[in-house]
């Protein structure tokens, strides 16, 4: 039998199969059917003996009294007692079975879940966060996934109780049809009358899960702003804030809370009736002698028996609704389509130039070439076409309304599945036109995508630092020797990265390097680009976050752990540029000059202007199309008119970590 | 830091052969093989393997309880207190709800002994009982039910009422809490902890106080009366099922020990691996242009791996329990109906009595595994709110005295100061600020600029030495005067879930809607801001009004000027500024610094070259101190560095 955890293919390998079936929701879940049809199984054999002595238990005993206890034969006692030790027995034993059982399907199917999200956003990579934010990425792993698992569970549990349901009415009908009948009929009848109920309880519920996860955000933005508050004042602002919105969960709290209690009631007041009821009609049927007094007894137990396997039913049947939901969800993110035209293997060689043909920009094999723009969005583009990944300014950014409900967030939701699609095939048409770069002659769009990315490694300042330990991080692929860790660690002068962090090597990262100052975190990347020892390496602003004196040591020291290989680099420190091999210089995305550092800065105002302070040319960007982590080519002065130097900016990020557990 | 030396001994020392890498979980955990071992030993090692998970859920709670890093836990019996406290002040309340559960357990638990006692009446009456009889007791049952029902809303209700009260409570205290954190711990600290107590362990709170509570309350009266019950209906027909109860009870016990450290662990490693995938995610560019796919999927299948062992350690629990308590509630059924047998026969119980005995043994088992259950959780809850009142328990970092600052000059002397004991990162360090003047530090990293900046701007007290304004020291500062003197700006500009006016009065509270706008104006952001379709009331933050860069950058700003301290300490702050809306802002950044003495710990030498003065700080001491031509003449650290800059 299967068990946890499972063994997830899909997307691990290139033509790897185990993919799920993302053509509509319905498909995905019975697929996710498939994938344990021996659980499952399972699961309902051993449901359906659980249920056993509860569905058994008042016939069991109706016979023992109209045949034993009232007659006095003592033999039909030990019979039936007999009869419900062997039920009891195999429903208690059964228990342990089914609890495993179900707990082993519920974790295949949520653990299931991560590895497939994880292996679909390992292959997509920057595809994927175009289309999806973080955030729905990650409900669709942990919300959904345990969705997934109630709803292999519930799968189960209906099963089982659909079964003994129809076991108590084959019984019922024997012993008495007109009451058997009403006993089939009513128990039905009470449940969608107590689930008409259910309808605005569960809007309450809403009302209060939405309104609580605002607080949980509220508290989270409240830690993230912290040193602010902290800093400048406003803690009683925003803890007033805080109070005001946990108000407003604990009144929806108590009004769902009253719909609870509400719906609680009336099931205690109809299951009741239905008891009163039945008891009066099997009194008159014991009084026209159509019934025994042990029957009776049995009609009783069926009456508080059968809501269970009908609540079951409709308890399967939200649960159905909401799996539809997650896996339409999970559908749009495991289904979306992954745009990099197949191509046929090819080696890239690595020893010609490379061409972008939209900026005119040549860099040469075997030697460092850096690009200087006024505006930095420029070179964060051209480090985007040389490493062929899709433009940044087209993506899908409209986060999910979880506040919107019925038809507008049907519309909505709508609405986004067309972007998605939109955006998908415009991605895919960008692939596999020509890219318009080219290595050695070659076009990138005519190799295939793991060659390009081997040959060509673009770090900019959007790469992130993964917790683990700090040779992990050098060395993520264990290719590199010691010495060769080493020397690129010094090469990015980040021994101060390996000084502080107790255990050297060993030495724990935390998750997004936090803990460690901006200049160290991008010094780290730096490392790591470098350690790479990529053919064509591509760096974009790589000292930005640098103190000037550790700045000057990396100059000093890239040169020479590039030797040989091509390297180009998107700055405008002249620290680094004086030691390029070649300048060139961008302005409106197009390479207006090169040459060295000093023939530039001697020959190129425009150059001077932005290497050099200055006054400046009025900047080309209008305010608000600023990007994060963008870096300025133009150092000026704190306090002077000029602008001053823009660096990586460290904000740290916060999200509240969701706890999912069965 | 010296130039070009290795990393010496210690990089041999911890540099791993990645072939031995531990695996994630040890080997003794993974069953073994099929077919390798006998049965006997099979079972040995199933045992052992239990123990072992046992041994790691432990740790981990002892770890979690005693964090290495972070935030202290609330020392036990904390919780209780501040429960107790909490229901004292609704002690009405506590009453009324803990009654009406009672009442509606104990019309709950009428209803199978008048189902009994109908019976008795049709077998007395042969099979023919009178109508009235009948009638009679059938309209009783249905006033006991809506009694029942009634009750039963008034209980649910209120429980809600009361649960949702305390939790509210509970939280805005803990959230307090957080904002009275001490200012040189919320500099210093991880806000990953933090975070965590925010969002889970606030979450755990909740469900406890939420849902646990409640199901307690009714838990515990439900068992109890039932047990009353039965005992009224037949104490002959109780007494098996009260010692099959009973005989469970100690593994109950057993079970919620060690339940706890289970559910904590497997919370645990649930965040883990959602932290991994978020950075996979996150990071998934990253992920692709160095090709770390197999490492990502290996780091969630290990995620995995781990969460599995802590999941099989919460299954084998719950399954012994489930032996045990399946046995001792149903065995009593066949017991039971054996033993009324023979009581019938012997003329000591009637027919109702059975079936009243039966109907109460099919009962008793819901409510008491949900009791059980109820147990479980509530004992996580209690872990979580230990963690969230601990946040109470960090003690203040500062003192504050009488004396108010005469003046404006900030000194600085004989500053020393230590993270860590007996590592100085400050040498002793001498520094008088001129009043209106700009003084830009720059030195290497790690070379205690940023440490200096703290200091400077009364975060942390030195270690030894002094900083004070106008004679006062800043750590013997109320924070509110505080800010009014000196303010550390730093790279972040956080915009809050707010109102324009909430993010900006933050720094000034009380300001008037003119001074928000003036100090907007300032910055040149009156413009959009009142363009904004609700102007200063417009929401901020994600899901609502997002703000570019450049924007959040102008809040950040504006704030300061609300703020108005007369120093200013520029962190690597120049990042605040994104240089695309520099012109924008060129007049905005100065319009803040005019009229304030400001340092400016800086990586840039241009920002160094228009200060006043420059201090080259390196290993924990100003080595070199002068304007900037001053410090070319001295042909020093500084000039050598300009020259190459700028050559």
């Amino acid at each position: 039998m299967r068990d946890f955890p499972p063994t997830v293919t899909a997307w691990a390998s290139p033509g790897s199969a185990g993919e799920p079936d993302t053509r509509g929701p319905g498909r995905f879940l019975w697929w996710l059917v498939r994938q344990q049809p021996d659980l499952i199984v399972a699961a309902c054999l051993c449901s359906l003996a659980w249920m056993l002595p509860t569905a058994l238990t008042p016939w069991v005993f109706g016979r023992a009294i109209d045949e034993g206890i009232v007659p006095g034969d003592r033999g039909q006692v030990l019979l039936w007692s007999a009869v419900l030790l062997v039920v009891t027995l195999v429903g208690a034993s059964s228990g342990v079975f089914y609890h495993t059982v179900v707990v082993r399907s519920w974790l295949v199917a949520s653990y299931g879940q991560t590895l497939m999200v994880t292996h679909k956003t390992a292959r997509l990579g920057h595809v994927l966060t175009r289309r999806a934010p973080a955030g729905e990425v990650l409900s669709v792993s942990g919300g959904d996934g345990e969705q997934f698992g109630h709803f292999v569970e519930i799968v189960s549990r209906l099963v089982g109780n659909l079964v003994a349901y129809l076991l108590v009415a084959v019984i019922v009908l024997q012993i008495s049809v007109p009451l058997g009948l009403v006993v089939l009929l009513v128990a039905p009848l009470l449940v969608v009358v107590s689930t008409v109920l259910l309808r605005p309880l569960s809007a309450a519920q809403t009302r209060e899960r939405s309104r609580d996860s605002e607080l949980t955000t509220m508290a989270t933005d409240i830690v993230a702003g912290l040193r602010i508050l902290r800093g400048i004042g406003g803690e009683r602002i925003f803890g007033d804030n805080y109070a005001r919105q946990s108000q407003r969960v604990r009144s929806a709290g108590v009004q769902a809370g009253g719909w609870a209690a509400f719906v609680e009631a009336v099931g205690v007041l109809l299951s009741g009736l239905f008891v009163v009821a039945l008891l009066v009609l099997g009194v008159r049927a014991v009084g026209r002698g159509d019934l025994q007094i042990g029957q009776l007894v049995t009609f009783l137990g069926y009456a508080v028996f059968l809501v269970q396997p009908i609540r079951v039913v409709f308890e399967a049947a939200q649960q159905i609704t909401r799996s539809f939901v997650s896996a339409r969800k999970t559908i749009g993110v495991l289904g979306t389509p992954d745009p990099w035209p197949g191509r046929p293997p090819a080696e890239l060689d690595a020893g010609g130039d490379l061409v972008d043909e939209a900026s005119g920009l040549r860099a040469r094999p075997g030697r460092l070439t850096m690009v200087v723009s006024a505006v930095p969005d420029d070179t964060a583009a051209l480090a985007d076409r040389l490493g062929r990944y899709l433009p940044a300014d087209d993506t899908l950014t409209t986060p999910e309304d979880d506040e919107a409900t019925g038809r507008a967030a049907r519309r909505a939701r709508l609405e986004r599945e067309t972007a998605r699609a939109e955006l998908a095939g415009r991605d895919a048409e960008r692939a596999e036109r020509p890219w318009g770069v080219h290595l050695g002659g070659v076009d990138l769009s005519r190799l295939p995508l793991e060659v390009v990315r081997r040959t060509v490694v673009v770090s900019d300042t959007r790469a992130h630092v993964f917790a683990g330990t700090l040779q992990d991080a050098v060395d993520p692929h264990h290719r590199l020797t010691r010495e060769q860790a080493e020397e690129a660690l010094h090469a990015a002068a980040a021994e101060d990265v390996f000084d502080i962090l107790p255990g050297g090597w060993q030495g724990v990262l935390d998750e997004r390097g936090r803990g460690l100052s901006g200049g160290q975190r991008q010094r780290l990347v730096l490392t790591r680009a470098l350690a790479t020892d990529a053919p064509v390496l591509v760096l974009v602003e790589p000292t930005s976050a640098v103190d000037a004196h550790t700045e000057a040591r990396i100059a000093a020291r890239l040169p020479g752990h590039r030797r040989g290989r091509t390297t180009v680099v998107m700055t405008a420190s002249p620290l680094l540029l004086h030691h390029a091999d070649e300048v060139a210089f961008v302005e409106d995305g197009r390479v207006v000059a090169t040459g060295t550092h000093d023939e530039l800065v001697a020959s190129c105002e425009g150059y001077r202007r932005t290497v050099l302070r200055g006054e400046r040319e009025p900047a080309s960007a209008p305010v608000g199309t600023g990007r994060d982590g963008a870096t300025s080519p133009d150092d000026g002065s704190t306090w002077g008119p000029a602008a001053p130097a823009g660096q990586q900016h460290v904000i740290p990020e916060h999200r509240p970590e969701e706890v999912t557990s069965p | 830091m010296t130039l070009g030396t290795g990393l010496g001994a210690d990089s041999a020392r911890t540099w791993r052969d990645p072939a031995d890498r531990p695996p994630p979980v040890p080997e003794a955990l993974r069953p073994p093989a099929p077919g390798t071992v006998g049965p006997r030993e099979r079972h040995r090692l199933l045992w052992e393997r239990h123990r072992l998970r046992r041994e790691r859920a432990l740790t981990h709670l002892r770890e979690s309880q005693d964090p290495e890093r972070g935030l202290p836990v609330a020392p036990p019996g904390t919780v209780v207190r501040y429960l107790r406290g909490l229901l004292r002040r609704r002690a009405g309340l506590v009453v009324v709800v803990t009654l009406a559960n009672a009442l509606a357990a104990a019309a709950g638990l009428a209803v199978p002994l008048l189902l009994g006692r109908l019976v008795d009446v049709v077998v007395e009456a042969d099979g023919r009982p009178g109508a009235g009889v009948v009638t009679d007791l059938a309209l009783l049952v249905v006033g006991v039910l809506v009694a029942q029902a009634v009750l039963t809303y008034l209980a649910k209700w209120l429980a809600a009422v009361l649960g949702q009260g305390v939790l509210a409570e509970a939280r805005e205290h803990v959230v307090r809490a957080v904002l009275r954190l001490p200012l040189g711990k919320v500099e210093s600290a991880s806000t990953g902890d933090l975070v965590t107590r925010v969002t889970r362990d606030v979450g755990s709170m909740s469900s406890a106080v939420r849902w646990a509570l409640p199901e307690f309350i009714i838990g515990v009266v439900t068992v109890l009366l039932t047990v009353v019950a039965m005992v009224l209906n037949s104490w002959a027909l109780a007494v098996p099922t009260l010692v099959t109860a009973s005989l469970s009870l100690w593994q109950v016990r057993r079970y919620l020990q060690h339940a706890p450290a289970a559910y904590l662990l497997e919370g645990a490693t649930y965040s883990l691996i959602n932290s991994t995938l978020s950075e996979t995610v996150e990071g998934a560019r990253t992920v692709e242009a160095l090709g770390l796919q197999p490492e990502r999927r290996r780091a969630a299948a290990d995620d995995i791996e781990v969460s599995s062992q802590a999941e099989r350690y919460g299954l084998v629990l719950r399954n012994i329990l489930f032996v045990v308590m399946d046995m001792a509630f149903s065995l009593p059924r066949v017991i039971t109906l054996v033993v009324g047998a023979v009581l019938y026969a012997r003329g000591v119980v009637t027919l109702g009595q059975i079936t009243a005995a039966m109907l109460y043994i099919e009962t008793f088992y819901g409510p008491f595994d949900r009791l059980v259950g109820t147990i479980d959780e509530l004992q996580v809850g209690i872990a979580s709110t230990t963690r969230l009142l601990g946040i109470a328990e960090v003690p203040p970092d500062r003192t504050p005295g009488e004396a108010l600052p005469a003046g404006r000059e900030l000194v600085g002397r004989g500053l020393r100061y230590a993270y860590r004991e007996g590592q100085d990162v400050l040498h002793g360090i001498d520094l008088t600020l001129r009043p209106g003047e700009r003084l830009a530090v720059v030195g290497p990293s790690g070379s205690g600029k940023s440490t200096l900046g703290r200091l400077l701007s009364g975060i942390h007290g030195p270690g030894s030495g002094s900083v004070t304004v106008g004679g006062v020291e800043l750590v013997r500062l109320p924070l509110d005067a505080l800010r009014r003197e000196v303010a550390l700006v730093t790279q972040e500009h956080h915009v809050f879930r707010g109102s324009v006016r909430d993010n900006l009065v933050l720094a000034r509270e009380g300001a008037s809607d003119d001074e928000v706008w003036r100090a907007l104006a300032t910055v040149d952001a009156s413009t959009w801001v009142a363009a904004l379709p609700r102007g200063l009331d417009t929401v901020l933050g994600a899901g609502n009004q997002v703000l570019t860069p450049a924007q959040a950058q102008q809040v950040a700003l504006a704030r300061l000027i609300l703020a108005d301290p007369h120093t200013l300490v520029l962190d690597e702050a120049t990042s605040l500024i994104d240089p695309r809306t520099a012109r924008h802002l060129e007049g905005s950044m100065s319009a803040l610094l005019t009229n304030r003495t400001v340092v400016a710990i800086a990586h840039r030498l241009h920002t160094a070259h228009d200060a006043d003065r420059i201090a080259v700080v390196q290993d924990g001491r100003i080595v070199e101190l002068g304007s900037h031509d001053e410090l070319m003449e001295a042909d020093g650290e500084y000039a050598a560095l300009w020259r190459a800059w700028t050559s």
